[in-house]
């Protein structure tokens, strides 16, 4: 018997029972086993994985049956298995469809995803697009899933356990991130998925937090610090004003000058990072102002013509 | 098409089952284009599902298939009436890949993809916006647009072109063979005829493009959407870090990490571009001692710069 006829007999039983079934039960039922206990047993174990790999949830429960306490069986519950219909119009499952061949996403793969949802829609949409490939991380769709299911996580990060609400991932600066509530920090926080040195743990019950209407947008570095704010004036030369420009944001510009260079007004809490980012323009910015913060980058500067 | 495993044939067919059976008989052409097969693995699919059902697998209890007329009806299958619920891994692949069409763009969240994506992450209980978000790095659309449209007409651009790497700007005439982001960056890749060689641009250090009457014949091969890669015969440094300057291991691809003790670090690098090496080396400032390689630059790069506030 193939192997594929004996996994569809199998999801079928599984789904189709009304209480768990026992392993001695499916090896009576099922054709294709074998009638030797070990064998039948290591190509269950193997087909059961199997299925789990697919997302396929198979549970083990008890047979809650008066004739044989504490024994247990094997089941598919429908309402685990069955896909929430999205009902989804035709131009917008091509839509998806488009966009999942125009994207890739390391380590996850959308075209099993569109089949469920109807199948591919031959339908050829603009080529010019532009493709994106987009880097995975191990820990992404467990965070997903728990962000979905609304469950706390529990990790280790930089050597300390974690328990964390998430809320959201964000793609940017090509890293994943993700933004929830630190349960330890007691306060809202964003971090890199990919420093995350443990594996992600979803605990407690569903539907455990409600998500924010609003989640904060992650701060440049130089707006990621403590110390007292205050207002860098930024002179930037005319070949990357405006790459600056576009990197800050316009609400920045305070000048653009005749000759095409720009004066930017920057919020500064962070100022090794601003510094970092200034010296990245070479000499082509320069800081303005405040004095405090133009000697500080003289200094650096003095310090490494020595070096 | 390489064969499907045992398993991957499983998966379509949960998927193909119930959208066959809640139609009466569609054809065989429109299933197999749908689920990405041949009419011949499609018809070997079948014959072994009406193999297929419940015990005692009496001919009653047994999914009823019929292929006639090029069309194809599956019966008595019930409880393979909706497909598989989506894995989590799927549903992020489906959302962050519609989100970056979004971002990539200009954002329609009115258009066809803007909506199937809001029913998709109703139905896994999140909000599309809210949940998965993805930024490609910040680049005018305009640029991307003028770009792109090059791009698909096979048409030649120039382009006023800032190099990172050497620190200088110039004009050149490319022939864009694909415009894409990786790792958070938009590219366009092509031939470029002032060097006379394939060469990758980031989009946000081009300042501006104009396109040209002249075309070009596009390569045969799609193009790799690889942002990087080294070389073995780039030159490489070797750094000394002192404990603030461990993030550099994580920020850029190192050929070797070796823990010196008391949290500093040896690190060698691939230093392919000299200016990439002077931001890199002014950025670290006293963290850092160039103990290996091309050292010298740096107290050089920091005199110029000192110049400009001393001028």
């Amino acid at each position: 018997m193939h192997r594929l006829e004996r996994l569809i007999n199998l999801v079928a039983a599984l789904l189709h029972a009304e209480r768990p079934l026992t392993a001695d039960e499916l090896r009576y039922r099922l054709p294709g086993y074998a009638e030797d206990h070990g064998t039948f047993r290591r190509a269950f174990e193997r087909d059961k994985e199997a299925l789990r790999d697919l997302g396929i949830p198979v549970v083990l429960e008890p047979v809650d049956d008066a004739a044989q306490p504490g024994v247990m069986g094997y089941r598919i519950r429908k309402e685990a298995y069955y896909l929430q219909d999205p009902g989804l119009a035709p131009d917008e499952l091509a839509a998806l469809h488009l966009a999942a061949s125009a994207v890739r996403l390391d380590g996850a793969d959308g075209v099993a995803a569109l089949w469920k949802l109807g199948g591919e829609v031959a339908e050829q949409g603009p080529s010019g697009l532009g493709m994106a490939a987009l880097p995975g991380t191990d820990h992404l769709p467990a965070v997903f899933a728990a962000i979905s299911a609304r469950r706390r996580i529990d990790f280790s990060y930089r050597g300390r356990a974690r328990h964390w609400d998430p809320w959201r991932l964000s793609f940017r600066n090509g890293h994943w991130y993700l933004a929830g509530y630190d349960h330890d920090a007691g306060e809202e926080r964003m971090f890199r998925l990919d420093r995350i040195e443990s594996d992600v743990v979803a605990t407690g019950d569903d539907g455990a937090f409600e998500r924010p209407a609003h989640i904060g947008v992650q701060p440049p570095p130089w707006q990621m610090g403590g110390e007292e704010a205050l207002t860098a004036r930024l002179l930037v030369d005319a070949g990357q004003a405006g790459w600056a420009a576009t990197h800050i944001g316009p609400d920045a510009v305070e000048e653009w000058r005749p000759d095409g260079s720009v004066v930017l007004a920057v919020r500064v809490t962070n100022r090794d990072a601003f510094r970092s980012f200034v010296l990245g323009f070479l000499d082509h910015a320069e800081v303005l102002g405040p004095p405090a913060l133009r000697a500080e980058m003289v200094g650096w500067l003095e310090d490494l013509c020595r070096s | 098409m390489p064969k499907l495993s045992a398993d991957e044939r499983l998966q379509r067919l949960l998927a193909l089952i119930p959208w066959v059976a809640e139609r009466d008989g569609p054809p065989v052409a429109d299933v197999c284009a749908r689920f990405g097969c041949t009419q011949d693995e499609l018809v070997a699919d079948l014959e072994l599902l009406f193999l297929c059902g419940l015990h005692p697998y009496t001919p009653d209890m047994l999914i009823d298939v019929d292929i006639a007329d090029g069309r194809v009806w599956i019966r008595y299958a019930e409880y393979f009436a909706r497909p598989l619920r989506l894995t989590p891994a799927e549903g992020l692949a489906l959302l962050a890949s519609g989100r970056t069409v979004l971002a990539a763009s200009g954002g329609d969240d009115d258009g066809p993809l803007g909506r199937g994506l809001d029913k998709l992450a109703t139905a896994m209980g999140v909000d599309a916006g809210q949940a998965v978000e993805i930024e490609l790095g910040p680049v005018a659309d305009d640029l991307l647009r003028t770009l792109r449209a090059a791009a698909a007409e096979s048409r030649q651009v120039e382009i006023d072109y800032y190099s990172f790497g050497r620190d200088e700007r110039a004009s050149r005439v490319i022939d864009p063979y694909a415009v894409f982001s990786a790792g958070g960056q938009w590219y366009v890749s092509g031939w470029c005829h002032r060097v006379d060689d394939e060469r990758l641009f980031r989009v946000d250090r081009i300042a501006t493009a104009t396109p040209l009457e002249s075309t070009f014949k596009p390569p045969g091969t799609a193009p790799e959407l690889a942002a990087y890669r080294p070389d073995a015969d780039d030159p490489r440094v070797t750094i000394d870090l002192e404990p603030p300057a461990r993030w550099v291991v994580e920020q850029y691809p190192t050929e070797k990490v070796e823990e010196l003790g008391d949290g500093r670090l040896r690190v060698t690098l691939v230093a392919s571009q000299p200016a990439w090496l002077e931001r890199l080396l002014l950025r670290l400032g006293p963290h850092a001692t160039v103990v290996g390689g091309d050292g010298g630059r740096v107290a050089g790069a920091a005199r110029r710069l000192l110049a400009r506030y001393q001028g």
